[in-house]
């Protein structure tokens, strides 16, 4: 599984973490004050990168949570067929198909960015 | 645990929070005890509620304990914020005991409804209180940064800038002597259908007489009964609640009057969820 350990404490908004077995983006981190004997509690929202489920999660600062390791890559399309396109990766020349985001127009040779983790794919831009 | 509230968080409808935010009361103080206050009066109420045919232990309550402030009052509604969205993301209400009526901006946020109801003695349209835009003062005026509406019900005091904001369309005032009408015309006319709520009852709507712990006492309000129509009346189309500005300086009363209107709360949302 293409994952790493981290404490609570060294998330921070805009990164991944894994909640409920799904990867997700942080959009909220805060913490609360700590008790006279206890360490601080941590709340996190994510919402999730390829479902776009909102999540939360409670957590010392100091408890170790699984972060997804997403990767970046490089893709082309190659053709548009109503809301997928066929994409084909510039490092693999491996083809697929993905869903377009709703806010996205895309052509035939436009170049594009898109996350992967274990087989799901989200184009980003 | 406020008694009855019995259901594991996972399963539960209804969560309550205690948040015993004290930092900015102006009078008396004492809203720290507030959430243990309401917790320790409500032990005598029967589990079983007649008019709804129901049982309070059967309505799905979990009692998260209390999110302790600490001195930076921004951060800490922040952080409650996020505590209570949690509850919300989980398809349940989150149901905070205060605490001064600062935390009811916290609960605004994590429900994000259409319109905001507050049962309440003053405006809490101030811009700020003393150079502090998150003093108790100014919550209503707050919280309409995120709501499209808010209701004042019950409101006899305020300043003349508050007023002047409560003139606005985005603003309607109840005085405490036409509550009665309106919640009848609420709920013939469907004021609030269609839109979604949030309830805050700022234990202070009450008369003095009824509600005398709590911070800044105004007299000429609410007799119970009223307050009970009011929430039984909002209830229904409300997404959140809070009852706040409780504190320790009574026999209890006001503490039993706060978990009495949030026990009403609770049986009348769960029978309108269950028609």
């Amino acid at each position: 599984m293409p994952r790493e350990q981290k404490q609570v404490r060294e998330l921070q908004e805009g990164s991944y973490v894994m909640m409920e077995e799904s990867p997700c983006k942080i959009n909220h981190y805060s913490t609360a004050k700590p008790g006279k004997h206890g360490s601080a509690k941590a709340r996190i929202e994510g919402k999730g990168v390829f479902d776009d489920k909102k999540r939360s999660l409670s957590q010392p600062v100091d408890a170790k949570v699984w972060v997804p390791i997403i990767e970046r890559k490089q893709g082309q399309v190659v053709s548009v067929s109503g809301d997928d396109a066929q994409v084909m990766d510039l490092d693999t020349y491996e083809t697929f198909t993905m869903r377009i985001p709703e806010d996205e127009s895309l052509a035939s040779d436009d170049e594009i960015e898109y996350l992967e983790y274990e087989g799901q794919r989200k184009i980003v831009g | 645990m406020f008694p009855g509230a019995t259901t594991d968080r996972e399963a539960a409808s209804y969560v309550v929070v205690g948040a015993p935010l004290d930092a900015t009361t102006t009078f008396q103080p004492g809203t720290r005890f507030g959430p243990d206050r309401v917790r320790q009066f409500s032990e005598s109420y029967d589990d079983y509620d007649h008019r709804t045919a129901s049982r309070f232990t059967d309505l799905s309550v979990h009692d998260a304990g209390d999110v302790h402030p600490w001195d930076d009052v921004s951060a800490y509604l922040d952080h409650l914020a996020a505590e209570l969205r949690s509850v919300v993301l989980d398809d349940a209400v989150p149901a905070t005991i205060g605490g001064e009526h600062t935390v009811t901006y916290a609960g605004v946020e994590a429900v994000d409804p259409d319109v905001l109801v507050v049962l309440d003695a003053h405006l809490d349209l101030r811009d700020d209180y003393a150079g502090n835009d998150w003093n108790h003062a100014c919550v209503t005026r707050r919280a309409l940064d995120t709501v499209d509406h808010a209701y004042v019900v019950g409101a006899r005091t305020g300043s003349p800038a508050e007023w002047e904001r409560a003139e606005a369309d985005d603003v309607t005032v109840v005085p405490p002597e036409d509550v009665g009408e309106w919640i009848r015309s609420m709920q013939a006319d469907g004021v609030l259908d269609g839109d979604s709520a949030y309830l805050s009852v700022d234990i202070d709507a009450a008369d003095p007489g009824y509600a005398p712990g709590t911070g800044t006492m105004e007299p000429f309000g609410l007799s119970p009964r009223e307050l009970r129509d009011a929430v039984r009346a909002v209830a229904p189309h409300a997404g959140g609640v809070d009852v706040v500005e409780v504190n320790d300086r009574d026999d209890g009363q006001t503490a039993a009057l706060a978990g009495k209107l949030l026990r009403e709360f609770v049986f009348t949302h769960a029978a309108t969820r269950r028609d």
